[in-house]
């Protein structure tokens, strides 16, 4: 267990940002932390990160208190930006000497890093010569400048281009197969969906749906199949309704009905089915879906 | 706390603001304008010399004459000593030819009352400077008192009346012993240089606090400061740029004393050593604890200050209420002179925002009654872990509200609670 949190409360004044959150990450799992804005997210990533102090409730990184792990761990906060006149390097190295790193190693990891997200050219610029997405890239670097067990990226994404997405989204997925824990915090759903294996999401401080995305999928998805064919007979048993869906068809199923009854049912009359899938449901629906149910 | 990152942080300070061109104008300043003197010295030098003998040379041989036209008779025939230096006139007419053919350079005319009126008047084609110098020549006087009492009295008594007080000063201190001092001169050099010394001095602390106060606002004003005190506690972050800036400010004072040094080949220095030779040391040794409290209490609060405003701007108008503090026995120092151990000043002195500078002023002014020493070094040294709870509390909380400035009860709350 890399992270455990454990009936976490944090209030400013009369608001509760955090209200009684559990959670667990598991080493080596990229794991999303989701919610609405406001929903305490930033507010329980500082408290792990020992930037603020819980009114209640344990959180322990790696086995210790977030004071002591501080070190082992890389932070890219929401709120970001960098000294805008030191040099690319300097800040790195500034950076990682922070985190307890000697001066000599850090220089090379920064070089090394540098080197990855091609700024090894800049490495002796001012931060406030490069561009919008240099500057995005290299904040991403110096999260990581010190070689950190477990990373927090809150909204790593926000403002990027869809080729710097691509280029984080790589650099998050060999993170991944390093062996690193990855805490996720973003609004693009389609990014958790590539990238994550458990989620947590979070409402008014408080954790609403908290599992395997697989099995989070499996338990909101409808009782329905989608069918890809040239045309389907009008009655097909067990099916209540069917409706066009992008070039296929969603077939709403009766409740005591499997969805291989009506692959059955749909062979047996001699359907020439191209593609036969349990109907998904994108996060983004469930997300949606969760947190208007229970907003009030 | 981690003095390790204590220490990274004050090296990272340290180095980035020696190298901004703030810091270096404002430690060059002093050494240009010390550059500046020595030049216009010495282009000058030769016009100064000419300007200095003339007015010095009233009754030497060497320099221009002065003529006399005396109605009254008393200062006829002169005395033997005057004779080579005085031209007598008999006439006005005659010594207004001669001023002008620049045989002599002033005329004094001594008018026919001048027993009743003391009435001299000065013909001179110069400035009316020249008028001045002959009313408050040491030398013309002695003409006069000597021309005046002569032969009615004797010349030991003549001499005395023309030069009656040669001063000196002691000045008694309670511990029973007393200080001496050559001449007026030296009693206000005596404090003249430790005033403005003091002035520097406070100068030194706010240009140093001004920076840690600028770095703060640019971090949070850049965002920075999220990464930074995921690595770093507030704390040691704050200690960090404390000792950072307060060796900054060390270094230019010791950039200004070198370059004094340097310029002038130690001879300003040597007479701010000398004049402050006449101060004993406790007042030198106890305005360096001073220096350092001073620094700390504010160099504190600056850091706390600093983190309360959105902007940079901000920020600064909220330290300005602190130099206020700093600046009060300043804004008094007419008061100072006369009284330093006033009811005010001693009141200002037990006030933690006043106690430094106020005592680095009084100390060289006047004997500070032990008490005062005592009680202002107490209340500062217990006033700095107040100044590190409040500053650090405030550090932590501002850093971390963006884009606006918490309200009062914001503060407050964050204060009383965790």
């Amino acid at each position: 267990m890399v992270i455990q949190v454990q009936d976490l409360s944090k209030r400013y004044g009369d608001v509760v940002a955090v209200d009684h959150l559990s959670f667990e990450v598991e080493r080596g799992e990229v794991f999303g932390l989701l919610g609405p804005n406001g929903a305490g997210k930033t507010t329980t990533i500082r408290i792990m990160m020992d930037i603020l102090q819980p009114d209640g409730g344990q959180v322990w990184v790696l086995g210790r208190s977030p004071g002591e792990a501080k070190e082992q761990v890389g932070y890219l906060p929401e709120e970001r930006g960098l000294y805008r006149n030191l040099k690319v390097l300097e800040t790195l190295v500034y950076l990682a000497q922070l985190k307890g790193v000697e001066r000599g190693t850090a220089r090379e990891r920064a070089m090394a890093l540098l080197e990855q997200v091609e700024l090894a050219d800049w490495a002796q610029r001012r931060v406030r010569d490069l561009s919008r997405g240099m500057q995005q890239r290299l904040q991403f670097v110096a999260s990581l400048v010190h070689d950190p067990q477990v990373l927090i990226l809150d909204e790593p994404f926000q403002g990027l281009d869809p080729v710097n997405v691509e280029r984080i989204k790589h650099l998050i997925l060999q993170l991944h197969r390093e062996g690193k824990t990855v805490i996720l915090s973003t609004h693009q759903m389609n990014l958790v969906e590539a990238l994550c294996d458990r989620i947590l999401l979070i409402n008014r401080g408080r954790g609403v749906l908290y599992g395997h995305l697989k099995e989070i999928k499996k338990q909101y998805a409808p009782h329905a199949v989608r069918v890809r064919a040239p045309s389907l007979p009008p009655h097909i048993p067990g099916v209540v309704s069917a409706e066009p869906d992008d070039g296929a068809f969603f077939l709403s199923l009766a409740e005591d009905v499997s969805p291989r009854q009506v692959l059955k049912a749909l062979l047996a009359r001699d359907v020439e089915i191209e593609v036969f899938e349990v109907a998904p449901v994108p996060l983004e629906d469930i997300f949606v879906a969760v947190v208007s149910e229970r907003g009030e | 706390m981690n003095w390790r990152k204590v220490w990274i942080v004050a090296r990272h300070e340290y180095l980035t603001n020696i190298r901004k061109p703030g810091f270096i104008i404002m430690t060059a300043l002093v050494p240009a304008l010390g550059l500046i003197a020595l030049l216009v010295g010495a282009f000058l030098a030769p016009q100064a010399r000419q300007i200095g003998e003339s007015l010095a040379s009233f009754f030497d041989t060497a320099g221009k004459r002065v003529g006399l036209v005396d109605h009254s008779g008393r200062f006829t025939p002169v005395l033997p000593e005057y004779q080579e230096t005085l031209v007598v006139y008999e006439d006005e007419a005659a010594a207004e030819a001669a001023v002008r053919a620049d045989e002599v350079q002033i005329v004094l005319v001594v008018a026919e009352d001048y027993m009743q009126t003391g009435r001299v008047t000065v013909l001179t084609r110069g400035s009316g400077f020249d008028a001045a110098v002959v009313e408050d020549s040491p030398s013309i006087r002695s003409f006069f008192i000597d021309h005046l009492l002569a032969g009615e009295v004797d010349p030991e008594l003549r001499e005395r009346v023309a030069d009656p007080v040669e001063l000196e000063v002691r000045m008694l201190t309670s511990g029973g012993e007393s200080r001496g001092m050559s001449g007026g001169w030296g009693f206000v050099f005596s404090f003249l240089v430790p005033y403005f010394l003091a002035l520097f001095l406070v100068m030194t602390i706010f240009t140093s606090s001004g920076y840690l106060l600028q770095g703060v606002a640019e971090e949070k004003e850049s965002r920075v400061v999220e990464i930074i005190v995921s690595s770093v506690r507030p704390m040691e972050l704050m200690a960090g740029k404390v000792l950072g800036l307060g060796a900054l400010g060390l270094t230019q004072v010791l950039v200004w004393i070198g370059s004094v040094w340097g310029f002038s080949g130690g001879a300003v220095l040597m007479l701010a050593v000398s004049s402050a030779a006449m101060i004993p040391a406790r007042v030198f040794v106890l305005a360096a604890v001073y220096y350092v409290l001073g620094f700390l209490l504010y160099a504190l609060l600056m850091a706390g200050v600093g983190a309360l405003g959105a902007t940079m701007r901000e920020s600064q108008q909220l330290a300005g209420l602190f130099s206020l503090f700093a600046m009060a026995p300043y804004m008094l120092s007419s008061f100072l002179f006369a009284n330093p151990n006033m009811g005010l000043a001693r009141a200002l002195s037990y006030f933690p925002l006043t106690a430094p500078t106020m005592m680095m002023v009084r100390l060289p002014l006047a004997d500070v009654p032990w008490i005062d020493v005592v009680v202002s070094m107490l209340v500062l040294v217990a006033s700095i872990p107040a100044a590190l709870w409040l500053g650090g509390k405030l550090f932590q909380m501002g850093l971390l509200i963006y884009g606006k400035r918490p309200t009062l009860r914001e503060v407050w709350v964050i204060l009383r609670g965790k």
